[in-house]
């Protein structure tokens, strides 16, 4: 155990009249190198340690309604004991002004051993290097710069209920921008082109790296081809990267118990999400591990176990997921704050889906469905416009349109793919969209 | 009253320079910024309620910036420098040479890059501001908040929750090399409050209002006002339509005004980018980009707001930049390794997203000048359009200057008038020069806002403040 959190432990003890407390400490080590055009920008190192202290205090009102105030505050080695202890006091104090109705913190002792993946920092960026100076960049497409974070983090969470539960992990950021170029670029002339991408890991899975960069790659040499988007009726949207994550986090949040506690979520438990659906039947799981991932732990930061789940089946609501706090309010034994999610693959394979009149965008500013409001929006960087026989690279314009409207006959492939904490459909298809052409 | 400076960083000053002086033997320049920044964040919702002492800007921590054979490196800790200096100096210097051992296995080159200049100055900057965080009355606080949420919860239709938040810190940082030693001391303030309620197709609309500035908690006052725009917003939220998709000549209010200043040529110029090769703006220096009704400054002497401060995260003074003057493209904002590598001055624009991240050029207020034409007048000169409200999000591209803005809602005009017609949300796309070539028209107020944060790419979250004054050009409209 840290000498932070020893010495938070040992204080809070002195801290009268608390009912409850919950502390987590996470110590983390990162390398960072960052490059321009192949040449080393700067190297940096990180090291850190804080422990946030969550107190919590029961109060009871005349007509006998129990509350819990909490209030949290985040401790750095720095700080002195004396420090620590006024902090301690300053924040038992605040949580006596906050009244929330009753809960109690996690109980249940984690039945799954402690994660303490060793993470060599080193290595891991080394193979993040390696694999872009690899990469069979030529005259016309090439890596502009790339950033690499790769950091060992070990989280430790301790609560009143003697919940204790430790675990290490690797948390790695490839920032990444590619170049394409038309051939007359050297002289002076024709135009240059980037495409952006930030992709999370745990740790350097190369293979997977190349493939993507290699694709990214052929999507900047289509959009040097590209022409304006042209006005359409068109109103198909599929969908075939990374964007599409946005998509289904839309139902993951709707499964999470703060948005339907706070009735932003309408999802009932063993109702459907909609009737009449025409697409595919949805089906999200929370996952307790997933190899690669940023947050692959199976135990959150309350110290609650990941239980393998079905979120929704069939389209049919069954488990909420979320904090201690929220999932108490819906009456829920157990919580956890699921980081790892899988969704079902559907009936069609993706050549099926890529049939008919639609535009597959494959570049955006910023994708964006909005997870409260459900609204969809995105610039278009890159799309391929297929209308009756012909196939337009188009770019400008933009789509838009909203979860209500593509629900009904929305489809995704039977094939699925990785996106750090995400797995999905490869392809996904939402109809009712609007696209606006910009000539 | 002075927001004080932390003692805190008051008391390692000795050993940070025994620090710097020890790398000094190894690097041929050394650097540090240490940082100790309190505050508040409070969430009062009728669901739930939270205090923590934690925020978006709040820290303690140190960066050490140091440069050896044309390569600059950094070292970020938050563990005590003064315990044992000489094993720190030692820690230090055993990881980057570890780093630079993997560089050289990898066989990569290094962008060398020159000194920088380190001339002798000494600053201490104490600003003013009422109700610090650290002292905050928070049963007096909650109370007020907790009003609001409730008023809310009464006024707005059919809403479901009111949820009141603010964010306070007062920031302390501390920049030291050989020859410069430089302190600061302030404080920002953001509250917001958001409503939201379900149109009839079940879909959630928001109401967002939000304050923010260079000050204490006295800045959350203006939430009272903030409330008693919200029932009129949300019943037009709620009846909204979707606009037709196409060009039109719009308006835009103070709020996206300062959004597009923000995407187009505040990202667009941030010379970073100009070092990769990223940015367009770079060949279009001394050229015209807008028309003459266009004159945008960036710095943090701009405007006082929440990115108001003394000096940058690299001890350059902060500056006011005027970025477009009448349409032409003047300069970019830049940090100062940048400027070193283009040759140019840096302008007190590079900012970590706190002391454990890197420098890169970033904005602090990005504003339109103001012109002399009436909210009124523009109306009347619109044949069809729509006037904009509300921003929600954007995003840059610097290397093709597309714009893209979501905006909460546009009021419909026709014929000179409005009709009382809403589509929301917009999305507006364009093409920077055009957008801003378009502008035919300015009204002499002019706004600034803080709220939230901006990233670079995908990251990198900072404070930054934008506006101006309401604009007529054309976009597209989705």
């Amino acid at each position: 155990m840290s000498n932070l959190l020893n010495r938070i432990e040992k204080l809070i003890k002195e801290i009268s009249g608390l009912d409850a407390f919950e502390l987590i400490s996470e110590t983390k080590h990162g390398w960072e190198f960052y490059f321009i055009k192949g040449k080393l920008d700067q190297n940096r190192v990180t090291d850190e340690e804080t422990v946030t202290a969550k107190l919590y205090l029961k109060s009871k009102e005349a007509d006998g309604k129990e509350f819990l105030g909490s209030a949290s505050g985040k401790l750095y080695p720095t700080l002195s004991d004396e420090e620590i202890k006024n902090k301690l006091m300053d924040i038992r104090y605040r949580a006596g002004l906050v009244k929330n109705p009753y809960y109690t913190l996690t109980d249940i002792k984690p039945d799954v051993p402690a994660k303490l993946s060793p993470v060599d920092i080193s290595k891991v960026s080394g193979d993040f290097i390696r694999t872009i100076k690899e990469l069979p960049a030529n005259a016309l497409t090439d890596v502009n710069s790339f950033e690499v974070f790769v950091s060992s983090v070990t989280r430790k969470t301790l609560n009143s209920n003697g919940v204790s539960y430790e675990c290490a992990y690797p948390s790695s950021v490839l920032d990444l921008v590619v170049n394409a170029r038309e051939k007359s670029v050297a002289d002076g002339r024709g135009r240059e082109i980037e495409l952006y991408r930030i992709l999370t890991s745990g740790t350097c899975d190369s293979d997977n790296l190349k493939e993507t960069i290699t694709e990214l790659f052929n999507f900047g040499t289509d959009r040097l081809k590209a022409e304006p988007t042209p006005k359409t009726k068109i109103d198909t949207v599929i969908l075939s990267t990374q964007d599409a994550c946005e998509l289904y986090n839309y139902f993951i949040m709707q499964m999470n118990a703060s948005y339907k506690v706070r009735k932003i979520s309408a999802y009932e438990k063993d109702v459907p999400i909609a009737e009449g659906r025409t697409g595919d039947k949805i089906s999200i799981k929370a996952l307790s591990s997933l190899k690669n991932s940023c947050a692959d732990y199976p135990v959150d930061e309350e110290g609650a176990v990941i239980r393998e789940r079905y979120l929704i089946e069939n389209d049919v609501p069954l488990s909420f997921w979320g904090s201690r706090q929220f999932m108490s309010y819906l009456g829920e034994k157990e919580s956890g704050i699921v980081r790892n999610v899988s969704v079902d693959g559907g009936i069609s394979g993706k050549a099926e889906l890529r049939t008919g009149d639609y535009i597959e965008v494959v570049e955006f500013s910023d994708f964006q469905v909005d997870p409260m409001s459900g609204d969809i929006v995105g610039e278009i960087r890159l799309g391929y416009l297929h209308e009756g026989d012909s196939v337009k690279i188009v770019t400008g314009g933009s789509i838009s349109g909203s979860i209500v409207d593509v629900l009904p006959s929305l489809k995704f492939s039977s094939e699925t793919k990785q996106y750090d904490t995400l797995v999905i459909p490869e392809v996904t298809r939402m109809e009712g969209m609007r696209i606006t052409g910009v000539v | 009253m002075e927001a004080r400076f932390s003692d805190y960083l008051s008391g390692i000053k000795s050993s940070l320079k025994k620090l710097i002086k020890l790398l000094s033997e190894d690097f041929d320049y050394v650097s540090v910024l240490a940082t100790d920044s309190v505050g508040i964040r409070v969430i009062i919702s009728q669901n739930s309620k939270s205090v923590s002492d934690s925020n978006m800007t709040t820290e303690r921590g140190v960066c050490v910036r140091v440069r050896r054979d044309g390569l600059y490196s950094e070292c970020a800790f938050n563990f005590s420098p003064e315990e044992d200096t000489e094993a720190l100096y030692a820690g230090i210097k055993q990881e980057l040479d570890a780093q630079l051992e993997l560089i050289k296995l990898t066989g990569t080159p290094v962008y060398e890059t020159d000194i920088l200049p380190d001339e002798a100055l000494n600053l201490f900057v104490e600003m003013e501001a009422e109700k610090l965080p650290e002292y905050a009355d928070m049963d007096e606080l909650i109370e007020f908040m907790t009003g609001i949420s409730n008023r809310g919860m009464e006024i707005i239709p059919k809403v479901l929750d009111t949820q009141v938040s603010a964010n306070s810190t007062h920031i302390s940082k501390l920049f030291m090399t050989k020859n410069r030693d430089l302190s600061q001391s302030y404080v920002y303030t953001e509250g917001t409050v958001v409503a939201y309620a379900p149109n009839d197709k079940g879909e959630i609309k928001l109401y967002y209002g939000g304050v923010s500035g260079n000050g204490g908690l006295e800045i959350l006052d203006g939430l009272t006002g903030k409330l008693e725009e919200a029932p009129k917003t949300m019943e037009e939220l709620l009846a909204a339509g979707k606009v037709v998709p196409g060009e039109y000549d719009i308006i835009t209010s103070p709020e996206v005004t300062g959004l597009i200043a923000h995407e187009a040529f505040g990202h667009g110029v941030e010379m970073d980018m100009f070092v990769k090769g990223r940015a367009l703006g770079a060949e279009y220096i001394g050229k015209r980009v807008g028309s003459d009704l266009v004159t945008m400054h960036e710095g943090a002497l701009t405007d006082e707001s929440v990115t108001s401060y003394a000096f940058d995260d690299e001890g350059t003074l902060a500056g006011d930049v005027t970025e477009i003057d009448k349409g032409i493209l003047k300069t970019g904002i830049c940090d100062a390794l940048s400027a070193l590598r283009l040759g140019t001055v840096p302008t007190g624009n590079g900012k970590r997203e706190n002391y454990a991240h890197k420098v890169y050029t970033r904005m602090t207020n990005t504003v339109f000048d103001s012109g002399e034409d009436t909210l009124e007048d523009m109306i009347a000169s619109i044949k069809h359009g729509y006037l904009l409200k509300g921003m929600e999000s954007g995003m840059e591209d610097p290397k093709h200057w597309g714009i893209q803005c979501i905006i909460s809602r546009g009021y419909e005009i026709k014929d000179g008038k409005l009709t009382g017609n809403v589509v929301s949300p917009v999305i507006m796309t364009g093409y920077v020069p055009d957008l801003l070539g378009a502008v035919s028209m300015a009204t002499p107020d002019r706004c600034i806002y803080g709220n939230g944060g901006c990233g670079k790419g995908h990251k990198e979250w900072v404070k930054v403040a934008d506006g101006g004054p309401y604009l007529k050009t054309k976009a597209r409209l989705g």
